[in-house]
């Protein structure tokens, strides 16, 4: 628990935290009141598909954020400070697991600060808070997208730290790059051109099976990589 | 605490073979110098011993245990400064103890950090940031996170590096009173800290012991190998292994090493640096 309380004073008592929260804020605000606030799709602002659209369009902000806060432990300066805990009798898995959760506490209080973001632009522009009905959507966009940026990023960054940096550009690519259509949620063209095809208008928010398996799959592989992973420096090495 | 190293090799992925079938034994209370040229392999034999690396072949026991099911309890023991080392800048000096102690698991660890910042002499740097202090203060926390928790068994790899010659001999002092009743292991480069506090001295060079025994065996070896010469010519240098070279103004007095001492150089009581470079030159030249 200490562990975990001093890397969360690392990671979050620091200029990194405090400029990526102002970046996402200011690109936040900017999405909410140039995009969002026209609705997508000919659906309302507050409909699952616009928010999904906000969602999308600062996914790759709280992605290299994720991964920011992975560098605190991938880093060149920190494999050099792995050398004096590696010397210690800490059961590497514990301690893997603190790190890892001050980086997922980390990455939830960037997305709780997007979220609060737009709890306040629907209250204050349309007194809108039956935020119930947008959970689906934030499981859906954001989880798996996140959970699997930690573990991929833990083992990037492990395997060389520089790596790290370039897997920041991963879901800036994906928005630029033609994907299938089961990748929807991955480029943002998933909440402005599925529900255009259920052929009503304001759909209720809903997934095909392609895309809910793609965000399972991502998800899961999330979640083995961070498990199988060991975290960085730790462990004997045998040549 | 009681370490016996048998027959231990090791090689690198390079292929660089760092040690060749070492065999050692120490035992506490004790403080042991390491020395050896760069590369000798002394960070190795460290690194192995701090189980931070596996040997290729060979044995480590620890308290008549193979090493490698021992891992944790030794690690629980250790007190380990490595040569080359980070901390993290982000906390101050006794946040990051604070740190070091729950890795090693000590409970109530507030009077256990304020000894061992007491004993490196940082009390005033106490609350400061690590990303504001000297090298030679950094270098005091790396010091101080070694002895948290009194370990029994102390691996020093170059410890006074950028520290003032004051400090040096307070650290000196710091070790050899550790030592009273534990396992210190001291890597150094400075003979001046060896002769001072260790008991017992080992010398590695090439990846294999070149002698192990006491400072006084040390010198004792190099007797008649030792000498001084007013030089005449520099033709008189060849064969001769120097060790200083003072200017004056009778002319250039030089110390030197050899097997066989040449008849212009007038013997010399060996001081340890003499013989640590008697050793080494003597492997050098073979």
């Amino acid at each position: 628990m200490k562990i975990y309380k001093y890397e969360c004073r690392r990671l979050l008592w620091n200029k990194f935290f405090f400029g990526i929260g102002l970046v996402l804020l200011f690109y936040g605000w900017q999405v909410l009141n140039r995009v969002t606030i026209l609705g997508v799709s000919r659906t309302a602002p507050f409909s699952p598909w616009s928010f999904g659209d906000y969602l999308s369009r600062i996914l790759p902000l709280l992605w290299a954020g994720a991964l920011f806060f992975l560098s605190f432990f991938t880093s060149v300066r920190a494999k050099r400070a792995d050398i004096l805990t590696d010397a210690t009798p800490v059961i590497p898995w514990k301690y893997g697991l603190a790190r890892c959760g001050a980086a997922m506490t980390g990455t939830g209080l960037l997305t709780l600060l997007c979220l609060g973001e737009a709890f306040v632009f629907y209250g204050w522009y349309f007194n809108w808070y039956q935020w119930e009905i947008l959970l689906p959507t934030v499981t859906a966009a954001l989880i798996p997208p996140l959970v699997l940026g930690l573990g991929s990023g833990w083992l990037l960054g492990r395997c060389r730290p520089w790596l790290l940096y370039v897997w920041m550009l991963f879901p800036f690519m994906c928005r630029v790059l033609p994907l299938p259509k089961a990748l929807g949620l991955w480029d943002g063209r998933f909440f402005t051109e599925y529900p255009q095809t259920l052929g009503i208008l304001d759909p209720v928010f809903s997934m095909p099976a392609s895309v809910i398996a793609v965000q399972l799959l991502a998800f899961a592989a999330g979640v083995l990589l961070l498990v199988f992973n060991r975290p960085a420096g730790r462990g004997t090495r045998r040549f | 605490m009681e370490i016996k190293i048998e027959n231990v090799s090791m090689t690198y992925p390079s292929g660089k073979q760092a040690l060749k079938e070492l065999n050692l034994d120490l035992g506490s209370p004790s403080l042991i110098g390491l020395l050896g040229p760069n590369g000798a392999g002394k960070s190795t034999l460290m690194k192995l011993l701090s189980a931070a690396l596996m040997p290729a072949s060979g044995s480590i026991y620890v308290d008549g245990h193979p090493l490698s099911k021992m891992e944790r309890t030794l690690k629980a023991q250790l007190g380990y400064l490595p040569q080359d080392f980070g901390l993290f800048d982000e906390l101050t000096v006794t946040q990051f103890l604070d740190y070091m102690a729950a890795l090693k698991g000590l409970r109530r660890p507030k009077n256990a950090i304020r000894e061992v910042i007491r004993q490196v002499n940082l009390e005033e740097k106490a609350k400061a940031r690590i990303r504001t202090l000297s090298g030679g203060q950094r270098q005091r926390v790396g010091i101080a996170q070694a002895m948290l928790g009194n370990p029994s068994f102390l691996i020093f790899d170059e410890p006074t590096v950028g520290l003032d010659p004051e400090e040096r001999i307070h650290f000196r002092n710091l070790f050899s009173h550790a030592a009273q009743e534990r396992l210190v292991l001291l890597s150094t480069h400075i003979i001046e800290d060896v002769q001072s506090v260790c008991d017992q001295i080992v010398v590695i060079h090439q990846g294999s012991i070149l002698f192990s025994g006491t400072p006084a065996q040390m010198i004792q070896a190099a007797e008649g190998h030792v000498g001084v010469f007013w030089e005449q010519e520099a033709a008189w240098e060849e064969g001769l292994h120097i060790t200083a070279r003072v200017n004056t103004s009778q002319g250039i007095r030089c110390r030197a090493v050899a097997k066989e001492l040449p008849s212009f150089v007038q013997p010399e009581e060996p001081s340890l640096e003499d013989a640590y470079l008697y050793l080494i030159s003597g492997e050098v030249a073979q």
